[in-house]
C-alpha cells in the first residue's frame, strides 16, 4: 500500500503526466532545498507524515477497489464459473472459454473485424488529429488563441456519447444530410444506404467521437517542445518537411503513441456506437456482451470480455513494440 | 518559393484543415439543431418540415415526455452527488500523490489510467457480477454512483494536477515554518489556492455523470436520463423531441465546460501570481503578512 513507500526525500521533483508534459514541482524549492527539508525534518517526525499520506490516499483509493479494480477481476472470476439457465453456479470451468474458441462460435471473427476497425480509426485519428494539433499549437503564435481554439475543439468531447450517436442519424441515414446535399450537387444519384447501419459508419463515427483523445496528447507535446531545436535545424538548412520528419515527429512520439493506445483501446471496447450506428446490424464484442447479459449467460459475457481485455492488452503492447515506445521516453 | 511564403501556405493549409474539423465535429448536432426546430409534421430525417419552430421544445413539457422529465430530475441528483465525491477524492488523492514516492505516485497515474480505458460495458457487468457475488441488488445508489464516480475521478485528478503544477510546495513549508498546524496550513494556504481546482473536478463530474450510459446500463434498474434516451432510440421512433433534448443537453454542457475551463485558467494564473507574491525575495514576510495566519 501507499502508506509503506518512504516519504520524498527532497522537495524539488520531476513527473510526467500522460501526454509527456514535465511536472516541475517546486521551482523556487530549489532554491531554498539545502535548508527547508531540515526544518521540517526537525519538526515532524517520518512517521507521522506516512500517516498522513496514507489516510489522505485512503478513501479515493478504496473507491476506486471498490468500484473499479474490484469489478475488473469479477469479470474475470466469473468468466470461470458454470453458466446456469438464471445465472452461474461458482463451479470452476473452461466451457465458457472452449465455447468462445469452437469452430462454430463467430467471436473470433467478430474480434478480429473490431480490432481492424479499431487499427483503421487509429490511424485515420492520426492523420486528421495530428495536422489539428500541430495547427493549434504550433501555427497559431499566441498562446491565448491556440488554447481557445483548442477549447473549441475540446468542447463537444463532454456532451454525451449516445446524443453524438444520435447526431448521426439524422446526418448520415437514407435521408440523412450528406446524402441530401450529396445528390442535391449532383454528386450521386441515389442515396447511399453504406452512411448508416454498416462498419463503415461505425467506424466514422468512431473517428469523430475518439478523434480527440488523439489531438489532446499531442497538442500538449507539441506546445511544450522546444522550439530552438526546430530553430537550430532550419539555420542548417533543412527544408520544411525535413524539419518535421526528422525533428518535430520523434520529439512527439510520446504523444502520438498515448493517443494511439487511448483510440485503439476505446474503439474495441465499444459498445454504444457498435448498437447505435450499427442498429443491430454491426456486431461487436460490447454489444455480443450486452446481449448475452440479457440473456443471463454472465459467465459466457464474462469470458468475451475477458478475451477482449486481452487481445486489448496484445494490441497495445504491439503498438508500443511497432513504436519503440521506450526510446520515447 | 521563399521561405516566408512557404509558412504561410501551410499556415493557411492547416487553418482550412482545423475548419473543416471542427464542422466534422460539430456537423451532426447543427443538423439536430436544424430537424428539432420543425414543427410537428417533421420527422426524424430530412426535409425539415415547418421550420422553424419550438414544436419539440414544448413538446418535452407534455405528458408525452413524462418519462424523460423524471429521468432528467434522477440525473441531476445523482449528477450533483458524483460531482461533489469526485471532487473531494480527488482532492484527497491529489494530496496523498505529492507527498508519495515516486514508485507509489506512478502505480496511481496506473490506476488512474485504468479507469479512463476499461470499457464501459466491461465496468458495468463486472459490478453486476461483483454485486451479485455479495449478493446484493444493484441500484442506482451505490452500485451506479460508485462506477460513475470511478469514472469522473481521474478527470478531477488531472485537473488538479494541472493546477498543482504551478502551485509551490514551499509555500506550505514557510506557513509550517510559522508555526501553523498541518490542519491550519491545509484550510488556510492550500485550499483557498486551489479551490478552483475542487470546482473544476466537482463541474467534470456533473458534465460526465450527466452524460454517462454504458457504464451505468447493467447496474442501474432507474433510469438515468441517458439511459432513458437510450431505451428510446432502441424501442420507440425516433421522434424530434430527442433531438430537442440532444441540443439542449449539448449546449448546455458545452456552456458548462467553458464556463469550468475559463474558471481553472483563471485560476491557474492567480495562483502563479499569488506564489510568485509570496516567494518574493521577502517571503517569510509575505506569509506571515498574511491575515489567515492571524491566529497561529
Amino acid at each position: 500500500m501507499t502508506g509503506e513507500e518512504p516519504p520524498r526525500e527532497t522537495l524539488s521533483s520531476e513527473r510526467e503526466l500522460p501526454g509527456g508534459i514535465a511536472v516541475s514541482d517546486a521551482t523556487a524549492a530549489e532554491i531554498y532545498g539545502e535548508e527547508v527539508p531540515a526544518a521540517r525534518a526537525a519538526k515532524t517526525a517520518p512517521g507521522a507524515s506516512k500517516l498522513v499520506t496514507f489516510l489522505w490516499a485512503l478513501p479515493g483509493t478504496v473507491w476506486l477497489i471498490l468500484f473499479l479494480v474490484a469489478p475488473v477481476i469479477v469479470v474475470l472470476v466469473v468468466s470461470f464459473f458454470t453458466g446456469t439457465i438464471t445465472g452461474f453456479s461458482k463451479t470452476w470451468t473452461t466451457d465458457n472459454y472452449t465455447t468462445i474458441f469452437s469452430s462454430t462460435s463467430q467471436y473470433l471473427d467478430t474480434l478480429g473485424k473490431v480490432a481492424r476497425n479499431a487499427a483503421i480509426v487509429t490511424v485515420v485519428c492520426l492523420l486528421i488529429g495530428y495536422p489539428v494539433a500541430y495547427f493549434l499549437a504550433v501555427k497559431v503564435k499566441k498562446v491565448q488563441y491556440s488554447f481557445a481554439l483548442f477549447i473549441i475543439a475540446l468542447a463537444p468531447f463532454f456532451t454525451s456519447t449516445l446524443i453524438r450517436v444520435e447526431s448521426w442519424i439524422p446526418t448520415m441515414g437514407e435521408h440523412g444530410a450528406v446524402n441530401e446535399i450529396l445528390t442535391k450537387i449532383g454528386l450521386i444519384n441515389h442515396p447511399l444506404s453504406i452512411l448508416l447501419f454498416s462498419d463503415f459508419a461505425v467506424s466514422v463515427a468512431l473517428v469523430q467521437l475518439l478523434v480527440l483523445f488523439m489531438v489532446t496528447p499531442i497538442f500538449f507535446q507539441l506546445a511544450a517542445l522546444d522550439q530552438s531545436a526546430i530553430e537550430a535545424a532550419r539555420d542548417l538548412g533543412a527544408s520544411g518537411w525535413k524539419v518535421f520528419l526528422h525533428v518535430t515527429l520523434p520529439l512527439t512520439r510520446a504523444g502520438i503513441m498515448i493517443g494511439s493506445v487511448f483510440v485503439f483501446v476505446l474503439a474495441m471496447g465499444d459498445f454504444g456506437t457498435y448498437r447505435l450506428i450499427g442498429g443491430g446490424k454491426v456486431g461487436s464484442i460490447g454489444v455480443n456482451i450486452s446481449n448475452l447479459v440479457s440473456l443471463l449467460q454472465y459467465p459466457q459475457a464474462a469470458a468475451q470480455a475477458a478475451v477482449l481485455v486481452v487481445a486489448m492488452v496484445i494490441g497495445v503492447v504491439l503498438l508500443l513494440r511497432f513504436a519503440k515506445l521506450e526510446q520515447g521516453f | 518559393m521563399s521561405q516566408q511564403l512557404k509558412d504561410r501556405l501551410s499556415k493557411w493549409g492547416l487553418g482550412i484543415w482545423f475548419g473543416i474539423f471542427l464542422v466534422f465535429l460539430y456537423g451532426p448536432i447543427l443538423v439536430m439543431l436544424v430537424l428539432s426546430l420543425q414543427d410537428s409534421s417533421g420527422g426524424s430525417t430530412f426535409p425539415a418540415r415547418g421550420l422553424i419552430s419550438g414544436y419539440w421544445y414544448s413538446y418535452l413539457g407534455n405528458s408525452a415526455s413524462a418519462a424523460l422529465r423524471t429521468a432528467a430530475g434522477v440525473s441531476v441528483v445523482l449528477a450533483i452527488i458524483v460531482g461533489l465525491i469526485a471532487s473531494a477524492l480527488a482532492l484527497s488523492l491529489i494530496m496523498a500523490y505529492r507527498r508519495m514516492s515516486r514508485r507509489a505516485a506512478r502505480a496511481f497515474l496506473y490506476l488512474i489510467l485504468l479507469s479512463l480505458m476499461t470499457p464501459g460495458i466491461l465496468l458495468s457487468l463486472g459490478m453486476s457480477l461483483w454485486w451479485k457475488l455479495l449478493g446484493l441488488n444493484v441500484a442506482l445508489y451505490p452500485a451506479g454512483l460508485g462506477v460513475q464516480v470511478a469514472w469522473a475521478l481521474p478527470f478531477g485528478f488531472l485537473v488538479m494536477l494541472a493546477i498543482f503544477n504551478r502551485y509551490d510546495i514551499a509555500v506550505e513549508e514557510a506557513a509550517r515554518d510559522l508555526g501553523a498546524s498541518a490542519v491550519q496550513t491545509f484550510t488556510r494556504i492550500t485550499l483557498p489556492i486551489i479551490w478552483g481546482g475542487v470546482f473544476g473536478a466537482a463541474l467534470f463530474g456533473f458534465t460526465l455523470s450527466w452524460n454517462e450510459f454504458e457504464r451505468t446500463l447493467l447496474v442501474s434498474p432507474t433510469a438515468t436520463l441517458p439511459l432513458e434516451i437510450y431505451g428510446e432510440l432502441t424501442s420507440a421512433t425516433l421522434q424530434p423531441n430527442l433531438y430537442a433534448l440532444g441540443v439542449i443537453t449539448t449546449f448546455g454542457t458545452i456552456l458548462l465546460v467553458f464556463l469550468m475551463l475559463i474558471i481553472v485558467a483563471l485560476l491557474v494564473r492567480r495562483t502563479a501570481r499569488a506564489q510568485a507574491a509570496a516567494l518574493a525575495e521577502d517571503s517569510v514576510e509575505a506569509v506571515a503578512a498574511m491575515p489567515a495566519l492571524e491566529g497561529a
